[in-house]
């Protein structure tokens, strides 16, 4: 027998340390994104429907805290639930974030358990049909596509048609607008219908804000950064990425947007602070104006204790308003042909005017062609969507993922003055081309 | 050996106690048999498992690591070495390293150290209630969550109405936005890194200090040594070992411990300035989906790793006391 001394036992126990730390690096993470599954196979154990799994981001994640009311998606899913006799939909939110939800469906599939829907977001596009592989609705639905997203406008089916594939059911499509403190505004004796027109006459009002909010800055940009610069760019006539796959954002255009913002920083004006500060610190009334997504009026509604409004994005000058569109789509990632009928069941009736008016309390845009009210505060997302959207950006190749977050880097630096905006242009322009290969 | 030839070349017995002492002796071959077999079966389950969750990861990896895949594909396409070579070409892989190194030379000394001097100012009050107090005060975060921790460190930090800005601002200073600037954000992780592993450190240290032997620090104590002296020649030398121990974990996991921060405070922003290896290991393998690639980092890791910890037993080892 070995005898175990001192040194023997420090030398060994660094050594298994040091072989578990490097070599489960990658295993933890995959262990950490393990499905929590149990509640919905004792559901389906107690019936004969087929159980579809649908991964998503609009109920209470693992340790989260459930809402007083359950979030419109999931009154679809109930409401659906309750009427259907052969199938039934596995409600499952791992995270509130896509990326971790796509992370988790994506060590799912791999694992050969995958989700037979998720969540997807319109910028994820690309990669959900060459990395994901997505299914084509028309190997779902068959004869019956027509019939389904004949419910849907268009504009929303075009942005999810590759050819003649349709790689997902349009659901939420949003927009980012300007959400504000009229109480700010008044206090600071500043009109939000002349100060929100254009990007000049905000400038001019923001000094006046910022006093009034005690020299704090006065305007939030929320989510990556990416997602509110590729509207700011489109506003004043330039593109991210151009309809031939080039980079848009070198143009005179584009630099000019991303200065602007520049400016308001070098001003103060700027909120700085991390993403997941920002809507803290507007519902607090820390900040005057956040932009953020459309669907976030509903949350936004419930937390603000001043008064909420909501505007369209100013322009640059006599300019066109081109916003983005955002939110996501439900792809179909079933290998299991055997499921597609019950998933066809589901669609049908989201697509319905039943399903799609419990969704529309969201607030992302009706893109249904079923006739709903609007909701108060809606008004500047409709603007914008008529006006038309251009599709959020999907990073071209097979590192689209790694340039979105890139760029999106690379705005945050610009606009906080990190870098000059002229030098950041170009070396994300170099970054970016590395990584498109 | 020896028994079972000499029972071959035994010329056939008629004693009627022939089958009993074969049987004995047989029983006697399965009970060394049994004994010498026990102990492996008993660790089999052990090893079994190191070997499918530690050891095959490991070895999988160096394999992916030559692969361009990204989890689902059915293919997975054969790049040689480029997953490595171009690892040096890639700014947000050096911007990783740069944190890794500002991470190692600033958190080893605080890990290792801190936790050391802490200990010798509680040792003296051992005995009294302050001590548990103490400890508690300070264990207490190692078992908390990062994911529950980040709320209240993101209150603490944001900077419009973070408790910490509230504070400074105060006594005049102007507001800072740690988590959201290059300069701050990186002090602010190793900061919450630092809380979060400090009393694990401390209990291993107090631990080794009530381990020392009484009659030493009594001897030193008659001959008239100081509190001081005692410290530094006889109980510091007798936790070296404990020391070692914290130094060699310390300078393994340092870049595990602050992934935690990173991911639920800043996501390796602002502006990259807060990521490390581990990090980018984790974005290139669950967010950007190239497992190639990431495993190529994994692999690096590992070496690294085990190079540093090489280093530490050729050359720290010698001035350990193993008593």
């Amino acid at each position: 027998m070995v005898k175990q001394t001192r040194r023997s036992f420090v030398g060994s126990a660094a050594g298994a340390v040091a072989g578990a730390a490097a070599a489960t690096t990658l295993g933890s993470a995959v262990a950490g994104a393990a499905p929590a599954a149990g509640a919905s196979a004792a559901i389906s154990a107690q019936d004969n429907r087929q159980k579809i799994t649908f991964y998503h981001i609009y109920g209470t994640p693992p340790g989260g805290t459930p809402a007083a009311s359950p979030a419109p998606m999931i009154q679809v899913i109930d409401a659906f639930n309750a009427q259907s006799t052969t199938t039934f939909i596995d409600s499952q939110t791992p995270s509130t974030a896509y990326a971790e939800v796509l992370q988790k469906a994506q060590a799912d599939i791999a694992a050969g358990n995958g989700p037979d829907l998720v969540i997807t977001p319109w910028s994820n596009l690309n990669y959900a049909d060459e990395g994901l592989g997505v299914v084509d609705l028309n190997t779902v639905g068959g004869d019956d596509v027509a019939a389904v997203l004949d419910n849907i406008r268009p504009e929303a089916k075009d942005i999810v048609t590759r050819d003649d594939r349709i790689l997902g059911l349009p659901w939420g499509l949003s927009t980012p607008i300007f959400y504000y403190n009229a109480d700010v505004f008044k206090q600071a004796g500043v009109d939000p219908t002349t100060a929100l027109k254009t990007w000049d006459d905000f400038k001019a009002a923001a000094p006046k804000l910022k006093d009034a909010l005690g020299g704090n800055p006065v305007i939030a940009f929320t989510y990556n950064k990416d997602w509110p610069a590729q509207t700011l760019v489109q506003c004043n006539g330039g593109r991210i990425v151009n309809d031939d796959g080039s980079f848009g954002f070198t143009s005179d255009e584009a630099k000019a947007a991303m200065q602007m913002v520049a400016d308001l920083d070098k001003d103060g004006l700027y909120d700085r602070s991390t993403s997941q500060e920002m809507r803290p610190n507007f519902v607090a009334g820390s900040t005057a104006v956040m932009i953020s997504s459309v669907a976030s009026l509903k949350g936004l509604r419930d937390d603000c204790k001043f008064t909420l409004a909501t505007a369209p994005w100013p322009t640059f000058g006599d300019k066109p308003r081109i916003a983005s569109t955002g939110g996501s789509f439900i792809g179909v990632y079933a290998r299991d042909e055997s499921h597609y009928p019950g998933i066809w069941e589901f669609f049908t009736f989201c697509t319905s005017e039943e399903g799609y008016k419990i969704w529309n309390q969201t607030g992302y845009i009706n893109i249904s062609v079923h006739d709903f009210p609007k909701l108060d505060g809606q008004e500047p997302a409709y603007t914008q969507f008529e006006a038309g959207l251009i599709p959020e950006t999907n990073w071209p190749g097979a590192r689209g993922l790694e340039m979105q977050t890139t760029w999106a880097t690379f705005v945050e630096r610009m606009w906080a003055n990190d870098i000059s905006v002229d030098e950041g242009v170009t070396e994300a322009e170099s970054e970016l081309s590395a990584l498109m290969g | 050996m020896a028994l079972a030839r000499n029972k071959m070349d035994a010329p056939p017995s008629s004693d009627a106690s022939a089958p009993t002492v074969l049987q004995s002796r047989r029983s006697w071959s399965w009970y060394r048999f049994s004994e010498g077999i026990t102990p492996y079966l008993l660790i089999a389950p052990l090893l079994i498992l190191i070997a499918i969750f530690i050891y095959w990861p490991l070895i999988y990896s160096f394999y992916l690591s030559f692969f361009d895949w990204n989890f689902v594909r059915p293919d997975k396409t054969f790049v040689g070495w480029d997953n490595f070579t171009r690892l040096p070409n890639d700014p947000r892989f050096m911007r990783a390293l740069h944190g890794t190194w500002i991470y190692f030379v600033a958190l080893v000394p605080i890990q290792v150290f801190l936790p050391l001097g802490l200990a010798i100012l509680l040792w003296p009050i051992r005995a009294s209630r302050a001590q548990s107090a103490y400890r508690i005060m300070l264990f207490s975060p190692t078992v908390i969550a990062y994911s529950v921790a980040a709320v209240m460190w993101l209150w603490i930090f944001n900077p419009l109405q973070g408790i910490l800005n509230k504070l400074l601002t105060g006594f005049g200073v102007e507001r800072i936005n740690w988590l959201s600037d290059r300069d701050t954000a990186i002090w602010a992780i190793i900061i919450v890194a630092t809380w979060k592993t400090l009393g694990f450190h401390l209990l291993l240290y107090m631990a080794a200090l009530e381990a020392v032997p009484n009659d030493y620090v009594e001897a030193a104590s008659l001959d008239g040594a100081s509190n001081w002296q005692i410290m530094r020649s006889i109980r510091f030398p007798l936790i070296t070992p404990t020391f070692f121990f914290v130094l060699v974990t310390t300078v393994i996991s340092v870049n595990d411990d602050v992934f935690g921060a990173i991911n639920v405070l800043t996501n390796g922003g602002p502006f990259e300035s807060t990521t490390n290896i581990i990090y980018y290991l984790y974005q290139q393998g669950f967010q950007y989906f190239q497992i190639g690639a990431a495993s190529a980092v994994a692999v690096i890791v590992f070496l690294a790793t085990a190079l540093l910890t090489w280093l530490q037993f050729r050359f720290v080892e010698r001035h350990v006391h193993y008593g």
